[in-house]
């Protein structure tokens, strides 16, 4: 995935907003196949295959998601072992205390081994996403976040195609709005003129369709 | 979704016959010359190996009567506390027995010696026969039960993605009859051998409370372990098994006629009713046919345990149908996402398997009952104990660990591998269910075992194959065959 925080880079981004899942997709598609390379897509959902259409490799979350479980076993049978065989043994219902009794850490290891697997996903794609509370979004779209997509094209990569032919294509392939330079904002960040300007999108607009 | 979609399933059809018709054939009669050589190689056998123990153990006349506990723990030691406190216990029994105390066991254990003075002469190679024959018509009986099962549920639950899958389940479900009738039969010529309730229960002892053999355990239950339910009772809960899954495939055949709603609505009642009559039936099924071997013995999870070994197993059944068909050359519009979810599903149920294995274990492991960790005991030692963790292994750690990779439920050789895994471990787990009660000690994996598999093996295969060349691959006007047709579960 792509570094979210945009802004501190200062670029300036070919933009298309679209309101249609499908229309998002096809566009990408289409400007895949001309040889545009696509900064990234912001949407409010999930949109099927999108990842597939913009190139991404499958995340690593899962194998994380397995390393953390691992963890999360070898801790409840350390915490098992420790406490009932090593450090306090006590003998429950006429048992032996050593590892002739594993059957009693099963249940430990299976509820550690679901605590990591549960938190250690949640943390790591809380940081991975930089989804992490506080931290404002980098917007290119104030709607990005309700019902728009936005299909954000750096302009400081060289493309195959013409700056002018992009915007046209996006407006072809049925973008409710297209800007050639947008820069992204920040709510936290922004000052006084930026938020009127937000809050007034209608100065920003180069062409509405 | 805007891009490419299927929009109407073709008519497919499976051939069958020619060949591929004359394999399974070969198989049944191949695997039933197997068992029989294998049957007289027990025969000859049998009888120095009796000998040798009889001679070796002089007075230890439990030795052949393993349905009770205290015959093994005279001689394995290397249990644990779970062998220790079985010895234990079993001293306190004789303690009990001689100072004539009114026990539960002690009348169980009395029962036994007397039981075994006059009438009961332990196992006999006739016994591992028909154990054996039990085991496999058990073991491929419930692919078809699991099969009935998972298209009743997918109607009730109103799911879509394995509609494609209908007819796989269809055909498997097909073997229900014939493979009741062989189990059936053979639990009635199976009956005296097998169940030593039914021997107790035509001893002059059964139902009289002062004679010495009289058993209050096997008498509790009577109300089940009876011949009426062995006579009566299977044969009405099998029969309406059949009537149901009748029901369903003529519903599913006219479906194929006409378009509309008419026939899922009418099959989805249907299996609400089979669904609820299922749960009750085959819990008492599982109690009466495999249970009972133990019949001093009982758990609660016993039956969902059952239900765990029928669904998995059917599941990879449905699994290897599935891969056979699409290897040669068929089924190619069930996409990888359907074969992605049919895997987790496997994957799923291993998993659920092993969950009620140690929903079962840990309780009786913790309370540590004498009478309920004979089960166990006999299970843990002897020739047991190996088959007893690869069971677990091969049904739960292996297919767990290769399960889990999202690429291996997409890839055919992994879910075929692991398939078989399954259901080798779960032939095993049939193997461990039914020997250790029946035919103790002198049980083995020879010829015969195989054979009867193999055998077993052919009877299922053309059954299943030939219900599967009668209609149409996909079940084409199910109101969900294009949900499942263009099935997606994302990336």
């Amino acid at each position: 995935m792509i570094d979210k925080s945009i802004l501190l880079d200062n670029k300036k981004f070919t933009v298309g907003i679209f309101d249609n899942s499908d229309k998002l997709l096809h566009a990408v598609k289409t400007l895949k196949e001309k040889g545009v390379k696509i900064f990234d897509c912001y949407t409010p959902f999930p949109v099927h295959h999108l990842d597939q259409a913009l190139g991404y490799h499958r995340t690593n979350l899962t194998v994380g998601a397995f390393l953390c479980g691992m963890l999360g076993c070898l801790s409840g049978f350390t915490l098992a072992f420790y406490m009932n065989v090593v450090d306090w043994p006590m003998i429950i219902g006429g048992k032996p205390q050593d590892i002739s009794v594993f059957t009693s850490f099963i249940p430990v290891m299976f509820e550690l081994t679901i605590l990591f697997t549960a938190f250690g996903m949640v943390i790591m794609f809380f940081a991975r996403t930089r989804l992490i509370h506080g931290i404002k979004e980098d917007l290119l779209s104030r709607r990005q976040t309700d019902d728009h997509m936005v299909l954000a094209i750096d302009n400081n990569e060289e493309q195959a195609i013409s700056n002018e032919d992009i915007v046209a294509l996006l407006t072809k392939e049925g973008a409710i709005e297209v800007n050639a330079s947008k820069e992204a904002f920040n709510t936290s960040l922004t000052s006084e003129e930026d938020l009127a300007k937000i809050l007034n999108p209608a100065s920003t607009k180069s062409k509405k369709k | 979704m805007g891009h490419h979609s299927i929009q109407e399933v073709s008519h497919e059809k499976f051939e069958f016959q020619g060949k591929a018709k004359l394999i399974p054939i070969v198989l049944i009669v191949l695997g039933a010359v197997l068992a029989i050589i294998g049957s007289l190689q027990v025969k000859n056998n049998w009888d120095n190996v009796g000998h040798h123990a009889q001679t070796k153990d002089g007075v230890t006349h439990h030795e052949s009567a393993p349905n009770h506990h205290i015959a093994h723990a005279d001689d394995h030691h290397n249990l644990g506390h779970v062998e220790d406190t079985l010895k234990e216990s079993h001293d306190e029994t004789r303690a009990h027995e001689t100072t004539n105390h009114n026990d539960q066991h002690t009348k169980a254990d009395a029962h036994a010696t007397v039981d075994h003075a006059d009438e009961h002469h332990g196992p006999t190679w006739m016994t591992r026969v028909w154990a054996n024959l039990l085991m496999n018509s058990y073991y491929f009986w419930l692919f078809a039960v699991a099969a009935i099962f998972f298209i009743a549920v997918n109607y009730v639950a109103n799911a879509g993605w394995a509609v494609m899958l209908k007819r796989i389940m269809e055909a498997q479900s097909s073997y229900l009859l014939i493979g009741s009738i062989l189990l059936i039969g053979i639990i009635i010529g199976a009956k005296d051998t097998l169940y030593h309730w039914v021997q107790y229960f035509h001893s002059p002892a059964a139902g009289n409370p002062d004679a010495a053999g009289y058993d209050r355990i096997l008498e509790s239950k009577s109300w089940l372990l009876n011949n009426t339910s062995l006579f009566f009772f299977i044969p009405f809960v099998t029969i309406v098994w059949i009537l149901i899954r009748m029901k369903l495939r003529k519903n599913s055949l006219a479906e194929d006629q006409e378009k509309g709603l008419t026939m899922f609505k009418n099959s989805t009642r249907w299996s609400a009713g089979f669904i609820f009559f299922f749960a009750f039936s085959f819990s008492a099924l599982s109690w009466l046919i495999i249970m009972s071997i133990d019949a001093h013995w009982y758990s609660t999870m016993f039956s969902v345990y059952n239900f765990a070994v029928s669904f998995v197993t059917g599941l990879s059944v449905m699994m290897v149908i599935l891969q056979y068909l699409k290897i040669t050359g068929k089924m190619t519009l069930v996409s990888d996402e359907v074969v992605h979810d049919l895997g987790k599903f496997m994957f799923a149920f291993c998993v659920f398997w092993a969950y009620i294995f140690l929903s079962q274990w840990l309780l009786i492991w913790y309370t540590n009952l004498p009478e309920e960790t004979t089960y166990f005991a006999d299970r843990l030692e002897g020739g047991y104990r190996t088959l007893f963790f690869v069971n677990l292994f091969m049904c739960f750690v292996a297919p767990f660990l290769v399960l889990m990779m999202r690429n291996a439920k997409r890839s055919p050789i992994v879910l075929l591998t692991a398939a078989s895994v399954i259901l080798i471990g779960h032939w095993i787990d049939m193997y461990l269910l039914i020997m250790p009660g029946t035919v103790g000690e002198h049980a083995g994996i020879g010829l015969l075992e195989i054979g009867t598999t193999i055998s077993f093996f052919g009877i299922f295969a053309f059954t299943v194959l030939r219900s599967l060349s009668k209609a149409n691959l996909y079940p084409i006007n199910h109101p969900y065959v294009l949900e499942s047709a263009n099935h997606d579960v994302g990336p």
